[in-house]
């Protein structure tokens, strides 16, 4: 049995175990390793993907499950997202990253919430992230960084995506 | 402009944008078609002796390429004593502990494998707690203790005691037995802290021409050199170890135990062998911040005058020594640091026990103990009815005054920065109306640590097209020293665009020994080493641009990456032009240096079996918490949280900033949430991210931040680390905080909601710590 699916664009055709966690298939199969496997139990989030637009553990969805639907990795969503790519921008810009392997699944929860909740206070901001755990850096500067990606969202010159 | 003045500066990180899209390769992401993958078989007895061990049936399975056992690296390593084995042999010490390895074509595969080896063990009655350790007649973890080879002089060693340092200063039983003094007595425990790094302990090793040739996910290459030499009897010069970017270290990465397995594995297949900890395995065999047991003893007069202070700290160090050993030795100036005393003498001992080994997490030691020391001195304030922040306005040390080890402090500091967290409270107020019914506390702590200094090397290449080369062997764990301070002071040494300094990963066949980065030292170690290359290269520079521009070398000077007329900007000639003129008339332009401890003296006969007698970089931090605790269910928020930082010089503000931020959260885990426990077999409970409680985004605040410059050092450009010491006072100031909000005594950590409610409703057992004397002398050894 063979499960297809659009990963990042372009038709993925894989004929293994359907049980298969997506993140083996994009890190062992692919070599895609921008998806982190960290905790493998969809605790820490930073496996991320979306699927069909949604955040979630590419730990815990069995390749199997993918039949016909679109699945956008870090990679591909650093090419064509522009949430993504507005939230990498200022991550940099405010020096948020430490040891970094968060971050791949942090920006693929935060684009979309973003994209879903232009006028998240702070404290919003910070439950949306409670599936993402970061060891390095104590999440303050992050949810600086996502502030000020909203505050830029909604000023007169911003782009609203 | 002063070269100082150039280095100052908020550079944003160059890894970053790699790391953001996914495309930095981590070494746990560089696998590819051709890696063998391995597997250990792990023991499941915490103690016991292997009667049979047959691989015969695993070598038959699928897709296995080879075994690797205790055989193929026979020998011991260790901190002070090699008592550490790759493979258990014939003992088994802890749940978890390597026996042999299988590397195969998948990972399943040597799954498959490894359950089909044959492993018979005769279990021992494990010893799992230090209080067993130590009582008469304990089964000893190490019966062959004597006979290990003995690596650094000068501790204490018996049975189970598997290393003892001792300080003695001034007449402590005379400052005791003085009239006019209160004795203030207090026990303290805390559990272990785990430092989940997202990337866990791995490695890739190949053989080439006849060596290995590691990757790793490390914090100490050399260490990995010489650990994976001595483990399987090769000179460690046949061992190249590289290092790809780390995902998170906090001290776990000074561990060497993967890579010597991927070597020998890569010996015996001839093929690319990748070993990484799966989750569970990380977590379970993780080299924790130790527990420990502690009592203190203080002698105090009306006054509140320190006179003696006696003291001894418990560390269990689990199977093997590790860590620990060397981790004695930071007693005397953690426990025995912040305050002024008249007397004191302190024994710090590492205890063997059944269970997984512990080791280094940042400011290791320091974190308890400031724990104890702290909560302590609220205890003597509340006994002798001092105010807490005056005690420590009159006690802290200051210039001239005398470490426990004898060593004098330069200067004052401590005092200057009480001032400044009082300015920083008035700044940012008091969230004290957000406890809301709640029970509300505050505390103010002092803490004292080190910049761990030793060796370092650094070269420097200057290029033709102007840009330079750094080689150390410094890594990239995360705190961003390779990414920012150290090409911002070479850039600053040179003239240069920190942009224009390429830092070369680490390579032990490239680049000089070094002792690794941790105990905030990079900064101030591979710095130092740096601007002593940069010497000679602006020598040269400066000689022949001199003959260039037909201009005195001291009427030159070199910034915005040319070699300019002093007194006409934009005069002269680019760095580039210059380069190129030198390498055609003397060859390459290049320069190295080179940067050790320089050994503050001790006083005479004051440290026993110490590592460092003194501290050579003192740093100081002074911490502060408002805290709301829920009488009903014993849980306590985080209302506010201020650090006034020791930091020498900051040479980048703001990615200091983002260290002080991420290691204080890493501490309120520690003093609020992330338990470890043990079980009946001595195993870690707490395998994976559901039953260990890391900090989330809604249990932290920010952190109110005033760094503090101009302290002595001797860290080039006055700096001293700062990424390490953030985490130090954060136990300390929450334990002092809840104490102060529930109006009843801490003396464990972590305190998770059903702790809290055990101490408000009483239901909290004592310490009696029946395995630590009152009377000091009788735990310690001759």
């Amino acid at each position: 049995m063979s499960t297809t699916f659009q990963l990042n664009g372009e038709t993925c055709r894989f004929d293994g175990d359907p049980m298969t966690p997506l993140v083996d298939l994009l890190r062992r199969d692919r070599f895609m390793t921008g998806t982190k496997a960290v905790c493998r139990e969809g605790f820490c989030g930073a496996c991320t993907v979306h699927v069909e637009g949604v955040p979630v553990p590419a730990c815990l969805r069995p390749v199997g499950l993918l039949e016909g639907l679109s699945v956008t990795t870090i990679e591909g969503a650093s090419r064509y997202d522009a949430e993504a790519r507005r939230l990498q921008a200022a991550f940099e810009r405010v020096d948020v990253v430490q040891c970094g392997m968060c971050f791949p699944g942090m920006v693929m929860n935060l684009s979309q919430f973003l994209r879903e909740n232009r006028s998240a206070d702070r404290d919003a901001v910070k439950h949306a992230m409670v599936g993402n755990i970061c060891r390095c850096t104590g999440y303050e500067r992050i949810v600086d960084a996502v502030m000020e990606c909203l505050a830029e969202a909604h000023s007169p010159g911003g782009t609203d995506v | 402009m002063s070269e100082t003045e150039r280095t100052i500066m908020n550079l944003p990180r160059r890894d970053a944008p790699d790391k953001l899209r996914g495309r930095t390769k981590y070494t746990n992401d560089r696998m590819d078609a051709t890696t063998l993958h391995a597997a250990l078989l792990r023991s499941p007895e915490p103690a016991g002796r292997i009667v049979r061990l047959d691989v015969s049936g695993a070598l038959k399975c699928p897709g296995v390429r080879a075994v690797a056992m205790a055989a193929d690296a026979p020998g011991l390593f260790g901190i002070g004593i090699a008592d550490h084995p790759l493979f258990a042999s014939d003992t088994v010490r802890y749940i978890g502990e390597p026996i042999a390895a299988i590397a195969a074509d998948t990972l399943e595969q040597a799954h498959a494998a490894v359950a089909a080896i044959e492993l018979e063990i005769e279990p021992a009655v494990p010893v799992l707690t230090m209080e067993e350790a130590l009582a008469p007649g304990a089964r000893l973890v190490h019966e062959n203790w004597r006979h290990y080879e003995i690596l650094f002089e000068g501790g204490s060693r018996r049975g189970n005691i598997a290393w003892e340092a001792k300080s003695v200063r001034g007449d402590v039983d005379a400052a005791f037995a003085r009239s006019d003094v209160r004795i203030v007595e207090s026990t303290f425990r805390v559990g272990r802290q785990n430092h989940v790094p997202f990337e866990p302990r791995v490695a890739i090793c190949t053989w080439e021409d006849d060596r290995a040739h590691i990757q790793t996910s490390t914090q100490v290459p050399w260490t990995v050199r010489n650990v994976t030499g001595k483990a399987m009897g090769l000179p460690p010069g046949r061992v190249r170890v590289t290092v790809p970017p780390v995902g998170g270290g906090f001290g776990l990465k000074f561990d060497a135990t993967i890579e010597p397995i991927t070597a020998v594995l890569a010996r015996k297949t001839g093929r690319i062998v990748m070993l990484e900890n799966s989750r569970f395995e990380e977590t379970t065999t993780c080299l924790c911040r130790e527990n420990a047991d502690i009592r203190i003893r203080s002698a105090v007069t009306a006054d509140g005058d320190i006179v003696g202070r006696e003291a001894t700290v418990l560390m269990d160090c689990g199977a093997y020594g590790g860590e620990q050993i060397f981790l004695t030795t930071m007693t005397a100036h953690t426990l025995g640091g912040n305050y002024r005393l008249g007397a004191v003498r302190l024994t710090s001992r590492a205890i063997y026990t059944n269970t997984p080994p512990n080791g280094a997490f940042r400011a290791c030691n320091g974190v308890y103990n400031t724990f104890a020391l702290e909560r302590h001195t609220d205890e003597i304030c509340a006994e002798l009815g001092f105010d807490p922040i005056d005690f420590r306005r009159l006690n802290v040390l200051g210039d001239g005054d005398l470490g426990a080890t004898g060593q004098v402090f330069d200067g004052d500091v401590l005092g200057p920065m009480l001032d400044r967290m009082e300015r920083l409270r008035e700044k940012v107020g008091s969230a004290r109306e957000r406890a809301a019914g709640r029970l509300y506390g505050r505390a103010t702590t002092v803490g004292t640590w080190f910049i761990f200094v030793g060796p370092s090397s650094a070269t420097v290449n200057l290029n033709a097209d102007g840009s330079a080369t750094l080689v150390t062997s410094g890594v990239e764990i995360g705190s961003g020293t390779m990414m920012q301070s150290l090409p911002q002071i070479v850039a600053g040494q040179l003239g240069l665009d920190p942009s224009d300094v390429i830092v070369k990963q680490a390579d032990t066949d490239a680049a000089g020994l070094d002792v690794g980065v941790g105990g905030g030292r990079t900064t101030v170690s591979i710095g130092a080493a740096s601007i002593e290359a940069c010497v000679p290269i602006r020598e040269k520079l400066l000689k022949t641009a001199s003959e260039m521009l037909q201009t005195p070398p001291e009427r030159l000077t070199l910034r915005n990456g040319r070699v300019e007329i002093a007194a006409i900007p934009g005069s002269g000639a680019t760095v580039a032009e210059v380069v190129q003129r030198a390498q055609s008339i003397g060859g390459p332009v290049t320069g190295t240096g080179s940067f050790t401890a320089k050994n503050v003296p001790a006083m005479a006969g004051c440290a026993m079996g110490h590592f460092i007698e003194a501290i050579d970089i003192p740093v100081f931090a002074v911490h502060d918490a408002e805290v709301a605790v829920d009488p009903e269910t014993g849980h306590v928020e985080v209302l506010s949280y201020s650090v006034v930082q020791d930091v020498g010089r900051a040479l980048n503000p703001r990615a200091i900033h983002g260290q002080v931020q991420g290691g204080v959260v890493q501490g309120l885990g520690y003093a609020l949430q992330e338990e470890v426990t043990l079980g009946d077999q001595g195993e870690i409970r707490q395998s994976g991210f559901e039953s260990y409680r890391l900090p989330l985004a809604t249990d932290v605040v920010p952190v109110a931040i005033d760094l503090y410059e101009g302290a002595p050092s001797m860290g080039p450009l006055g700096t001293k680390g700062a990424g390490e010491v953030p985490i130090l006072n954060t136990a300390a100031t929450i334990g002092c905080a809840v104490a102060n909000a529930i109006k009843r005594p801490v003396r464990q950590i972590p305190l998770t909601p059903p702790r809290v409610l055990r101490i408000l409703r009483g239901g909290e057992p004592e310490l009696p710590h029946p395995h630590i004397s009152s009377d000091w002398a009788q735990d310690t050894l001759d």
